[in-house]
């Protein structure tokens, strides 16, 4: 687990102010099958390598972040705001 | 309680960190800033950077009495606590462009100050407190500590701390404790 992190809006902070979510996945559509929900919510891939997940910056600025985090590494290869990710709810 | 004429409950004030003595220290001063009025201001959606607006609008002109909180969102802070009249005038000048949660008796300030309050603070806190990183009127929110807290430097050996009344005591006696080599 990495154990620093470069908040886009606070800067580098220790992991202690975030929490994290889990896996940052593209929502299937609304009406997708059931397998596809499915398989959103409980299947996960273990990669090594890249990985991106959301952190939420629980004792900063509240921000829902995105980190891309090598997982062999624990090296942080970037965190972007989540709203500017593609991945957020009702986008593509 | 109640009134005897009304029967309308009375509500006093008591500043929580009114036991409190301020710590006059050689490197590390702890003083509670009189509790006035803390207001937080949410900007909407897609809002644009309300900073200069919010200063121009700001009860205190002092200096820095806008706090930066997070993207978006901002403290408006005074040591005079405000009538109804003049919290209502205020939320209404910002309300087309914010919204306002009245923090006033949520949120307590203490001031630390003194030549080696960085490194008392730094006991604390991962945030780089460096004139450098850190410089006069930035902001941030962070933990020191277990408890969450707003860190402002007011001076150049000053910051402002804002936190939650009901850890303000706690934080109080931690900060003695961090700056107990230097006082």
């Amino acid at each position: 687990m990495a154990s620093l992190l470069s908040c886009p809006h606070c800067g580098t902070r220790p992991k202690e102010e975030f929490t994290i979510k889990g896996a940052a996945l593209t929502r299937p559509a609304s009406d997708a099958p059931a397998e596809a929900w499915f398989a959103h919510v409980y299947l996960r891939e273990n990669p090594r390598g890249n990985y991106e997940e959301y952190w939420h910056h629980t004792s900063g600025c509240r921000r829902w972040l995105v980190v891309t985090r090598d997982t062999a590494t624990h090296e942080v290869d970037g965190v972007r705001d989540a709203a500017a990710s593609p991945n957020r709810e009702g986008a593509a | 309680m109640s009134d005897q004429a009304t029967g309308k409950p009375v509500i006093t004030h008591r500043p929580v960190l009114a036991a409190r003595k301020p710590v006059i220290g050689t490197g590390v001063s702890i003083e509670a800033i009189p509790e006035g009025h803390v207001i937080h201001v949410l900007a909407g959606k897609g809002a644009e950077n309300l900073a200069p607006f919010l200063a121009e609008h700001a009860p205190e002109q002092a200096l820095f009495a806008v706090r930066a909180v997070s993207p978006g969102q901002w403290f408006i802070v005074g040591k005079k606590p405000l009538s109804n009249s003049e919290s209502t005038a205020l939320i209404s000048t910002l309300e087309p462009k914010a919204d306002c949660v009245d923090q006033s008796h949520g949120r307590v300030r203490i001031r630390v100050s003194g030549s080696k309050v960085e490194q008392m603070l730094a006991k604390g806190t991962a945030v780089d407190l460096a004139p450098t990183a850190f410089p006069l009127g930035h902001a941030t929110t962070t933990l020191i500590g277990h408890v969450a807290a707003h860190i402002t430097r007011t001076d150049a050996e000053s910051f402002e701390i804002i936190v939650l009344r009901g850890f303000a005591e706690s934080l109080w006696d931690d900060f003695e404790t961090m700056g107990r080599e230097f006082i």
